[in-house]
């Protein structure tokens, strides 16, 4: 055991300070996709939610229901509508209520 | 009717090899046809009459270099179709009967690593062999009834005997285990036969965690089932995906960038460094070495995060689609980062290599021989640990660069350690090679036409295969997806019995670094 | 048993205590002591892990949490294989419907007050519709405190996460509106 403490001890230690201080490495993890209502017309919104193989989209009317509970970062939105979307850079998203990450994005219109 | 001759399809120099080597002596046996239209692409398709398949199986099974790598059942219209995938070194080949009656010949008696898929088809398809072994249950669970998804049109009667077979000489006590076991590990039910500590036999269930992968894909445009082909096993996610991607594309006939071939070739190696490093640190964990598990889990972690700041996705998810690939790796933090990383696993592994305590667990425990590791079909590590010099990383960008095979002798889990550690360092070659000859996105675009074709990658944990058949929608009417996992659990039971105790089935079990959810599917 | 899609859920064993139309005094009560066991729970927790179906890769991110550069045993939190043992049950996966039983029975065998967190897409209802293969969410079979989104969610995830179970750490999500330009940066909005 000694070798390994020695070599423990020459390693030093890595531990990240997160949450105290945001870690680095965050930056390179996938995020949902943040909105552009403005870019975002009724046709984009059919369009996306069609592609979304997880179901974290739906169309209701003029908004569009976006489920980042369900959402997998995979991309493909932001692929099919590169205007409309943007990473989010959110991935601190522990909700205590399911409903809480369920959120409505205007088509089209006004931001609240 | 046996063919003149053999014509061989200009696009794939394999099956010259494949015919002359393999098929030529099966054309004796009469009621052959070869077909490469309207049958299966990427492999030599080999369609034989069901009197013929028993003879067929029986010589191809002797001859040597060559494997059962899968079998798998579909049903076109009022038709079972049974297909039997061989792996020969230079190609695959596949045969193609069309059942009569519900049944067909007791395949495992003559290739034992078939028992699992007959079980599988049997669930499925409601068609069995006609003789041989009860069959057990594997994926559907106890409360699955007539009307329960499955794959084929007939269900079958139902399932007698709900565990695998074993002989329990002696006094010996059974228990079962799971399926939720330690903590962090998947969910997986044993069945532990024991006289003492010795572990007298062990079987396994995996229907808690069977999604119905293949049952879910019919319909689903090849794009739309690549998501769920990647987590089939996310941690062969590039492995599987790019096994299904390839047989998408051998179905319509088209074939990826060469750049984007090779962007696939790197995620595969990332993949296989990431996963070498977890099973080291399983390893450790298995042995009760918390300082050199944390050691493996430093190199776990750096690498994981060279494989985000290339691509994107700790777990490279996303990363290989039908047609080529969706991203190309970041070149330059690649050759920044990856070293550094490496460098942490290796010296994890020398300070491993060097700790006696941890080395007399590995030595001697988990044995596998050749001959067994032939005949219950494994792959990977596993296989090569026995000395079988087998890899399916061949053809698409290893026509370029060459994967050099690492083998080693014992077939105990220092054998399968020390084949890890060799593969990491040959993957590292690998990636920089690549890189240097030019990694790159773009996909082919996919024709929307119908077909039928086979795939392959090797995980991590051993060869993935997809066969897939796309109706004139472009749309799956049948997938196919065996990772690597399918193969190596049957070997796991012999791996684990006799010689070895209780506390080593952990240290079995990291050296196989399989998943539950690539059987369970 | 429902699982908080109405909103009104808090943190702490959900379970049993919780809404109490009748008595403000009672719901009073109940909220100290979910307060009262909030902090306990922030100083030292044990954590079971669940796998409903998992693609084995959300597991992979759990066995980092105790892994140097992530370290939850500086955080007070430890890994229990016992449920008895347990305080929170972390669950991952589409919850297959062969493993319900077992499911309902580690929740059960966990003494009270306990939490659970379902983490990942697939155990909050994406990737896998509901079938007669899965539920396709955790939520259908176990009383959910905590949801954790991600493919996998990465350890940070995972941390934050569980910050958020104990009442350590606050809950970014419900003022995240997801539109560009708001709270998140870079686009016109």
């Amino acid at each position: 055991m000694p070798f390994w403490f020695a070599r423990g001890l020459r390693r030093g230690v890595v531990t990240t300070r997160y949450p105290a201080r945001s870690d680095g490495s965050a930056a390179f993890l996938p995020t949902p996709p943040a909105f552009r209502p403005r870019q975002l017309t009724g046709q984009t919104a059919d369009r996306l939610v069609a592609v979304c193989p997880s179901m974290a989209l739906r169309r209701q009317d003029d908004v569009l229901i976006f489920d980042v509970g369900a959402c997998t970062a995979c991309g493909r939105c932001a692929e099919a509508a590169p205007d409309a979307i943007t990473p989010s850079g959110e991935f601190e998203l522990g909700a205590t209520a399911r409903s809480a990450l369920v959120k409505r994005i205007p088509i089209r219109g006004e931001t609240r | 009717m046996t063919p003149a001759h053999f014509p061989v399809p200009p696009s794939l120099p394999q099956a010259a090899a494949t015919l002359n080597g393999v098929v030529g002596p099966l054309a004796d046996l009469g009621g052959l046809v070869i077909s490469d239209s309207g049958a299966t692409r990427g492999a030599v398709t080999v369609r034989m009459l069901d009197e013929t398949l028993e003879a067929a199986t029986r010589a191809l099974a002797g001859t040597a270099g060559v494997r059962l790598a899968d079998m798998f059942a579909a049903d076109d219209g009022p038709v079972t179709t049974l297909r039997l995938v061989w792996a020969h070194d230079r190609g695959y080949l596949v045969t193609e009967t069309e059942t009569e009656g519900g049944q067909y010949p007791a395949l495992s008696e003559i290739v034992p690593a078939a028992f699992v898929e007959e079980c599988e088809i049997y669930e499925q398809f409601g068609i069995g062999p006609a003789a041989g072994e009860p069959l057990n249950r594997v994926m559907l669970p106890p409360h699955a009834g007539q009307d329960f998804p499955r794959l084929g049109h007939r269900p079958p009667q139902p399932l007698d005997g709900a565990h695998a077979r074993h002989t329990v000489e002696g006094q010996a006590f059974e228990f079962p285990f799971g399926p939720v076991r330690q903590v962090g590990v998947e969910s997986l039910y044993y069945g532990l036969v024991t006289s003492g500590e010795e572990v007298v036999d062990l079987y396994l269930f995996t229907w808690h965690k069977h999604r119905g992968v293949e049952w879910r894909l019919r319909g689903k445009t090849p794009r739309e089932a690549a998501f769920f082909a990647e987590r089939v096993e996310g941690l062969s996610a590039v492995a599987v995906g790019w096994a299904f991607a390839a047989a998408v594309e051998a179905a319509l006939g088209i074939a990826p960038p060469p750049a984007a071939a090779r962007t696939r070739a790197v995620a595969l190696e990332l993949e296989r460094l990431y996963n070498h490093a977890a099973a080291m640190a399983a390893l450790c964990q298995a042995t009760g070495l918390s300082v050199g598990q944390a050691a493996a889990e430093i190199a776990l972690e750096r690498l994981l995060r060279v494989n985000a700041a290339a691509f994107g996705h700790r777990y490279l998810f996303g990363v290989v689609e039908p047609g080529g690939v969706s991203r190309a790796p970041d070149a330059d933090v690649l050759r920044r980062e990856l070293p550094g990383a490496y460098d942490e696993l290796r010296r994890a592994a020398g300070a491993l290599l060097s700790t006696n305590s941890f080395l007399d667990r590995l030595e001697a425990c988990g044995i596998l021989t050749a001959e067994q590791a032939h005949r219950l079909g494994l792959v990977g590590p596993v296989a090569r640990a026995t000395g079988l010099p087998m890899d399916a990383r061949r053809a698409g960008p290893y026509d370029e660069v060459p994967a050099t095979v690492v083998t080693a002798d014992g077939g105990d889990v220092l054998a399968r350690f020390n084949v890890m550690i060799g593969e990491a360092a040959e993957s590292v070659r690998l990636i920089s090679a690549f890189v240097d000859a030019g990694t790159g996105d773009g996909r082919t675009p996919l024709p929307v036409t119908g077909g039928m074709g086979l795939g392959w990658a090797e995980s991590p944990r051993g060869e993935a295969l997809a066969w897939v058949a796309l109706d004139d929608d472009g749309r799956i009417t049948r997938a196919r997806i065996r990772p690597g996992s399918v193969r190596n659990w049957r070997g796991f039971d012999d791996a684990c019995r006799s010689q070895n105790v209780f506390t080593d089935i952990p240290i079995i079990e990291a050296s196989f670094w399989l998943t539950v959810a690539g059987m369970a599917r | 048993m429902n699982a908080g899609s109405d909103g009104t859920r808090t943190g702490i064993g959900a379970g049993s205590a919780g809404q109490d139309p009748a008595g403000q005094g009672t719901a009073e009560v109940a909220r100290q002591l979910r307060d009262t066991i909030a902090a306990q729970f922030g100083r030292s927790l044990h954590i079971r892990t669940l796998d409903t179906g998992s693609c084995a890769v959300c597991e992979q991110e759990i066995r980092l949490l105790s892994a140097p550069y992530y370290d939850l045993h500086r955080l007070g939190f430890f890994f229990t294989p016992a449920p008895r043992h347990a305080d929170l049950l972390l669950v991952t996966g589409p919850m297959v419907r062969a493993f319900d039983g077992a499911a309902r029975k580690t929740y059960e065998a966990m003494p009270g007050p306990k939490v659970v967190v379902a983490t990942g897409a697939c155990a909050l209802g994406g990737v896998y519709p509901a079938d007669p293969f899965v539920h396709g969410n955790v939520g259908e079979v176990l009383p959910v405190d905590v949801w954790i989104p991600g493919c996998p969610p990465s350890p940070l995830a995972l941390l934050q996460g569980l910050g958020v179970a104990v009442g350590r750490l606050a809950e970014k999500t419900p003022g995240l509106t997801f539109i560009a330009g708001q709270d998140i940066p870079g686009g016109a909005g």
